[in-house]
């Protein structure tokens, strides 16, 4: 049998696949995260609120979801001893929206600064785009993520690694003037997205409700899709078809799992993580640093893909109808969330009330508590839970469980995880890379 | 782009990071401007002409090597490519002309230095100790921030490249970013004037620096002059000043101010008896304008 290293690059950090071949055909991928940094230890014996500031820094690119988990996490344990703590709507919807202003921002860098460069180097003739620091287009995009950045940042104060959480609310107390700037903002992304991405207004591409509309048409997304039906990615990187979300986040409103189109019910409650095949597997000979988090002992997508299979979104079940989960299904999953998030955002900017309370009395919360909670957030990789255990105010316990630990787990030859599933059976380095990079690959998140 | 004005070279590593500094750097409003001075070689987020095994092959000169995260000789606790931490920047830096440590970690060692405070280091510090992965390298330039504000490492770019001269203090900052404090251009200026403290999170009026740990009056950083994302602040958000620029960051109980005989620390560079005695004389007065809301009807029950 051949084992093959490869190392994969231009994700937010660094992953191995370490693929086994049989009959020119990948048989079985270990996915590997060699760096580690113990954030979960720094945490630890530290007073409960400067977690708001250390796990913004567990990731670059979804510090806003980590504190968002983390002050979930906090006001949880509050609320576990009995303290009520009923966030104002103002307070809820600016935490929304400027964590839709780092999924927006996460979409499109993604698409931009590493999907479409994977296509190109695929066929340079055929696919010309998107160069950085180079093409039109790319400038574009960079400027667009800057854009909705600052839209962010007007509630946040910056991007990244803002800490506009507190206990009972946010910090900010924003003018009417500040609403109306982000607005601004607003709009200018999502003409980007109009007249580059989608190739008609967000209203009328929310209305779509057909793959098939996608590939006539001359928009990136439609170019896009219309090359990776070419290529045959409507036919490879399937998983289990099994998805999961915990909800707060538009359309999902409650735990939900899918299995395919069916949908139940779920608790956060049984949700664990795995500690098989990594280093923390004392007396085992792991490879990754990676946990593998599962569902009542099975294996989940998160993501993009997963809340809209579970909010029913009409593009989507029919992508999936004709091509299943695969890696065009995810892919246009993704990019279809950033319009339904800048559709969303604009609604939450036309909502709120300035008069409302930024946060409801948090300075008399009694400091010393001894509780646990537990915060989840869906980030924009999918569902991101901490959890918290507090004893006389000094985190005693930290446990972050990151979305990519969902996707990216390492499971065994007759029950592979997520990631590990869409791999096994291609025939080629080239497509196991794409696929892999096809869930959005965080490993600073995956390993912490 | 004439030959007379070639493109300066720009080589990108990490050692410990969350990759925030990368991501700051994309939010840089004059990106076009930056490609036409610059040409990044390789950076390990971006599809660049090289990867990170071609670059350690070749003997090629680079103008700038910027490094993202903490140092370390630990092998462990780094791989990137296969490669060590200590291979790279063994190999990389004596190919540059300058080494720019990007952020509070490759300055030195924020936030990852918490885990092992001995192998985990800046470049030239471990703290605010000097000595960290060197302990003398006349090429090092270090911007702290977690992250740096992109304007920060661009503007210092563009003042080696244009052979301007770039003033560094002592802890090898650029002076015309870390002369300033945060607590310059912020908007609750005059709550500290008078020792008036904000009520509580969540309020455009008072000063976060009495109780809720605002560290802005002793961090060196201009956020509060050229503003995160062009348009805020933590300050300006109702969030106070982390120190995050500071070679003590991340410190303990930061939502907290420390007090002495119920009097906080004193601003960077005051003698203690000339702050406590205009807080004290400060104090004395009520003024009323200052205890009111800013804009009268907010937070109104309507």
């Amino acid at each position: 049998m051949k084992i093959t290293k490869e190392i994969i690059e231009r994700i937010e950090g660094e992953a191995t696949l370490e693929l086994e071949w049989k009959d020119k055909k990948i048989s079985y991928a270990k996915i590997k995260f060699l760096n580690y940094r113990a954030m979960e230890d720094i945490l630890k014996d530290r007073p409960m609120l400067d977690a708001l500031m250390i796990t913004p820094r567990v990731c670059g690119i979804c510090s806003h979801s980590h504190v968002n988990a983390t002050i979930e996490a906090i006001e949880d344990s509050y609320r576990n001893i009995g303290v009520e703590l009923e966030l104002t709507n103002k307070a809820k919807q600016i935490r929304e929206l400027v964590l839709n202003a780092e999924k927006i921002q996460n979409h499109i860098k993604w698409f931009y600064f590493l999907i479409l460069p994977e296509l190109f180097k695929i066929n340079k003739e055929k696919f010309v785009l998107a160069e950085s620091f180079k093409d039109k287009e790319w400038f574009e995009a960079q400027n667009a993520l800057a854009t909705v950045l600052k839209m962010g940042a007007i509630f946040s104060g910056q991007w990244p690694h803002g800490s506009y959480v507190m206990t009972g609310g946010v910090t900010c107390d924003p003018l009417e003037s500040d609403i109306l700037n982000a607005k601004n903002y607003l709009l200018e992304v999502k003409e980007f997205c109009e007249e580059r991405l989608y190739g008609c207004s967000i209203e009328e591409f929310l209305k779509l409700d057909s793959i098939s509309d996608l590939i006539d048409g001359n928009s990136t997304l439609d170019m896009a899709v219309a090359f990776m039906k070419e290529l045959g990615f409507n036919k490879i990187g399937k998983s289990y078809d099994r998805f999961i979300s915990f909800g707060d986040h538009k359309g999902v409103n409650e735990p939900v799992k899918a299995l395919k189109t069916r949908l139940f019910k779920t608790n956060v409650k049984f949700v664990s993580e795995s500690l098989k095949n990594s280093f923390f597997d004392k007396g085992n000979k792991g490879f990754t640093y990676s946990k593998s988090a599962v569902y009542k002992d099975n294996f989940y997508e998160v993501g993009p893909l997963a809340r809209l299979m579970i909010s029913k979104d009409s593009m989507i079940r029919d992508c999936h109808r004709r091509c299943t989960d695969s890696v065009i299904t995810r892919i246009i999953a993704r990019v279809k969330e950033i319009a339904l998030l800048l559709k969303r955002s604009e609604e939450l900017l036309e909502n709120i009330d300035i008069r409302e309370k930024s946060i409801i009395s948090p300075i008399h919360l009694p400091k010393n508590i001894t509780a646990q909670g537990v915060g989840v957030v869906e980030a924009a990789r999918g569902t991101l839970i901490h959890k918290i255990s507090v004893n006389e105010g000094k985190i005693v316990n930290f446990d972050i469980i990151p979305p990519t630990v969902w996707n990216l787990g390492n499971g065994s030859p007759e029950k592979p995880a997520i990631a590990q599933k869409a791999i096994i059976g291609l025939d080629s380095v080239e497509k196991a890379d794409f696929v892999f990079k096809s869930f959005d690959i965080c490993s600073v998140c995956t390993t912490q | 782009m004439s030959d007379f004005h070639p493109k300066k070279t720009i080589v990108w590593i990490q050692g410990i990071t969350c990759n925030g500094d990368s991501h700051s750097f994309f939010n840089y409003s004059g990106m076009k401007n930056f490609a036409n001075n610059f040409k990044i070689i390789y950076h390990p987020l971006l599809i660049t002409s090289y990867d990170l095994e071609a670059i350690l092959a070749n003997e090629d000169r680079y103008d700038y090597l910027i490094v993202e995260g903490s140092f370390t000789k630990v092998r462990d606790y780094v791989d990137r490519s296969g490669y060590s931490f200590e291979h790279l920047v063994e190999n990389l830096s004596k190919r540059v002309d300058y080494i720019i440590c990007a952020g509070t970690c490759a300055s030195y060692g924020g936030i990852f230095r918490e885990r092992d405070k001995i192998n985990i280091t800046g470049a030239l510090f471990s703290g605010d100790e000097e000595g960290g992965y060197w302990n003398e390298n006349k090429k090092v330039i270090n911007i702290p921030g977690c992250p740096l504000h992109p304007r920060w490492l661009v503007d210092t770019l563009l003042i080696l490249k244009e052979g301007k001269p770039l003033l560094l203090d002592e802890f090898f900052r650029p002076k015309e970013v870390f002369s300033y404090f945060v607590h310059h251009g912020c908007l609750r200026n005059e709550y500290f004037e008078w020792k008036i403290d904000t009520k509580g999170f969540g309020e455009k009026e008072g000063c976060l620096f009495y109780e809720q740990g605002c560290r802005g009056p002793m961090t060196h950083a201009n956020c509060n002059k050229i503003l995160w994302n062009e348009v805020s602040s933590k300050t300006r958000a109702g969030s106070p000043c982390l120190g995050c620029t500071e070679p003590d960051f991340p410190r303990e109980n930061v939502y907290e101010t420390k007090t002495r005989m119920s009097l906080p620390a004193v601003p960077y560079g005051v003698s203690k008896r000339a702050y406590y005695t205009i807080t004290g004389v400060a104090k004395s007065f009520r003024i009323d304008r200052l205890e009111r809301k800013l804009i009268g009807d907010e937070h109104e029950d309507y």
